[in-house]
């Protein structure tokens, strides 16, 4: 009975803390989308009690080109994505089955990439890109997301890779297969779902980037993160609407947190022949 | 159906940092044939180079130098693929994506065989390994014993002209190791294939095998049948490596005294007379291995207590009893099937089977022949 109470009282305890803790991490949240409803007047004044309007969305949804920054973000950060799994998922098998001089050198300096900050990088990059006429492309940004999206694809995928015993292989080689097929049948699968968390997971990098669309792009592709400094008029903050912007741009990362989370948690912490 | 021929296989992996064994060769010089229907063994300790003898038959090793032939064909150059081989890997890898079904059918599928007929084909197979009831599980629910049977079944649907398995029973807790090592026996008898298997398991070589190839730090020892290595081992590595409990090796002195010849056991006043064959190849004074089995070692007649040994451990275990005898500085065990009953501390009269004595060189490890 006692320790029946004691389980009781545990399981309370935790849910409250993860309560206490939800709306702390929530609550930005919740105020982002009250200020959607408000007008700029009213931002400073009150909390929870205002006339709720749509004003914000009419001006952010007719009358700017948001629409176009927000399909821009899905092409860059989607084109960055399927690159980096076309060439990372390559690479990761290299790392994982070939021995080659200075392999752990070169797989540190990928990851190293993602430890670089954005701000270091950037003006070199501008210099560069403006020589390649790469400033204001697709191709210019999903190039330079690769920085963001490659060197974690390449770790996760790669760790898999190496759970898979040679011998798999090797069995499918004496089964008659060639190496391409042997990749597609049975080595494909067994890395699925660290791949596809992984490119979930950077696919949203990608989208928050604001860095490189900043300073390598701007005018002819333009990302959402960017397109929200547009509410800073020389004046006066348009909070409300800048609020909405954010809020649909948040939106795609909510549903896919939700859609994904127990295989975000389940592809990043296990390994392909486990589980 | 066919027959295995090595002619002077040598494997050399250059580069490799870390010199596994002394002269870096994996495998040096081997030589051997296993003819169609026969069941050859390669036994070793880890290391010795039978794994790798054994990939570079299956073709996912290279050959360093010389050849290895299937009937007429050399396959040096042949990929894995086209050598008619059929191989068991260790740790099974199976493929985790497919049902046991789809892992059994991969093979004939990369054929191109009809679906009908696979069908056929694994329905013919899968009570043969027995397993019918787990078609269509996915490899990860199996238990061992279970996987090694469908990477066996994997191994024997593609009609293999040379079935290789490689330390098949390794993995497996005791009670499976042994059904599914007569069960390998009983399907080898049924499939008639030449088949090579590799295992550290002197037990399971000697049991399973016709042949057993005896390999130590890459080089050949002994190639023979069970009983021959059993019997006659070339040199005090195969003596000790074959048999359970091991044969008792020891060094004694030769010493002579009134025209016959004595083993004299360092440290003890015990001697035992040299069996008279040897006679010619011995002289008095010169250190020898001496080994002979526990079952030959006998009892003799207890009447006097000079030339005693003292027992150390008795142990009763049912219908056999072993003694571990204390001679001088060293131990010997003692197996008899006789009803006799001692305590630690009684003391024994030594006698070996003269018939079973061996003796061996003591630089070389080599068997000293008489003749």
């Amino acid at each position: 009975m006692n320790t029946k109470r004691l389980a009781v009282l545990a399981a309370a305890g935790r849910n409250l803390i993860l309560t206490i803790w939800a709306i702390f991490a929530l609550f930005p949240i919740l105020w982002m989308v009250l200020c959607t409803f408000k007008l700029d007047r009213e931002m400073y004044s009150t909390t929870f009690f205002f006339h709720p309007t749509l004003d914000n969305y009419v001006n952010v949804l007719v009358r700017t080109n948001y629409f176009k920054a927000f399909f821009d973000n899905i092409i860059v950060s989607g084109g960055a994505v399927i690159l980096s799994v076309l060439v990372g998922v390559p690479a990761a098998y290299g790392f994982a089955r070939y021995n080659f001089k200075s392999k752990e050198f070169w797989a540190g300096q990928i990851l190293g990439f993602k430890f670089a900050p954005e701000i270091l990088v950037v003006l070199p990059l501008f210099m560069i890109y403006q020589k390649l006429h790469l400033i204001d492309t697709y191709l210019g940004l999903i190039w330079v997301y690769q920085l963001i999206t490659m060197p974690f694809l390449i770790w996760v995928v790669r760790g898999y890779f190496e759970d898979i015993s040679l011998e798999v292989e090797q069995a499918a080689q004496l089964d008659g297969y060639s190496w391409y097929q042997v990749f597609l049948k049975i080595l494909l699968p067994l890395v699925k779902p660290g791949l596809v968390a992984a490119a979930l997971l950077t696919f949203i990098f990608a989208w928050n980037s604001f860095m490189f669309p900043l300073i390598l792009s701007g005018f002819s592709v333009q990302t959402v993160t960017v397109s929200s400094l547009k509410y800073l008029a020389s004046d006066t903050v348009h909070y409300g609407q800048m609020a909405v912007a954010a809020t649909i741009t948040v939106l795609p990362e909510v549903i896919m947190a939700l859609a994904i989370q127990k295989h975000l948690v389940r592809g990043l912490s296990f390994g392909a022949v486990k589980g | 159906m066919a027959n295995l021929t090595l002619k002077n296989v040598y494997k050399r992996y250059e580069n490799s940092k870390s010199t596994k064994t002394k002269n870096d060769y994996a495998v040096k010089d081997l030589s051997f044939e296993c003819v169609d229907g026969e069941f050859l063994g390669i036994l070793g300790p880890s290391g010795c180079g039978k794994t790798t003898t054994l990939r570079m038959i299956a073709g996912l090793e290279e050959i360093t130098q010389g050849e290895i032939y299937i009937d007429d064909t050399r396959i040096n150059d042949l990929h894995p693929k086209d050598r008619h081989i059929g191989l068991a890997f260790e740790d099974y890898a199976l493929y985790p994506p497919l049902s046991v079904y789809g892992n059994i059918a991969f093979n004939l599928r990369a054929k191109k065989v009809s679906e009908k007929e696979i069908k056929k084909e694994i329905m013919r197979i899968a009570p043969l390994m027995k397993v019918d009831d787990i078609l269509d599980s996915k490899p990860a629910a199996l238990s061992g014993g279970q996987k090694q049977r469908v990477n066996i079944a994997r191994a024997i649907v593609r009609k293999p002209k040379l079935l290789l398995l490689d330390e098949p029973l390794s993995h497996l807790d005791g009670k499976m190791r042994q059904t599914l090592r007569v069960e390998i026996k009983r399907l080898h008898k049924e499939i008639q294939c030449a088949t090579v298997i590799v295992t550290h398991d002197q037990l399971e070589a000697m049991s399973l095998a016709d042949k057993i190839l005896i390999m130590k730090d890459a080089e050949l020892q002994q190639f023979g049948t069970p009983l021959e290595v059993y019997d006659d081992p070339v040199n005090e590595f195969v003596a000790g490596f074959i048999g359970e409990p091991p044969m008792n090796l020891m060094t004694v002195k030769i010493t002579r005294s009134e025209g016959e010849f004595f083993f004299e056991f360092p440290g003890s006043e015990v001697r035992v007379s040299v069996p008279k064959r040897y006679y010619s190849v011995i002289k008095d004074g010169i250190r020898v291995k001496l080994g002979v089995r526990p079952m030959d070692v006998l009892i003799g007649n207890e009447n006097s207590k000079a030339n005693s040994a003292k027992i150390a451990v008795f142990e009763n275990l049912g219908d056999e009893r072993r003694i571990n005898i204390r001679v001088g500085n060293e131990y010997l065990n003692l197996i008899t099937f006789e009803e006799v009953r001692y305590k630690p501390g009684d003391y024994i009269k030594l006698e070996f089977n003269a018939e079973k004595t061996h003796l061996f060189d003591i630089g070389t490890g080599n068997r000293i022949n008489a003749i």
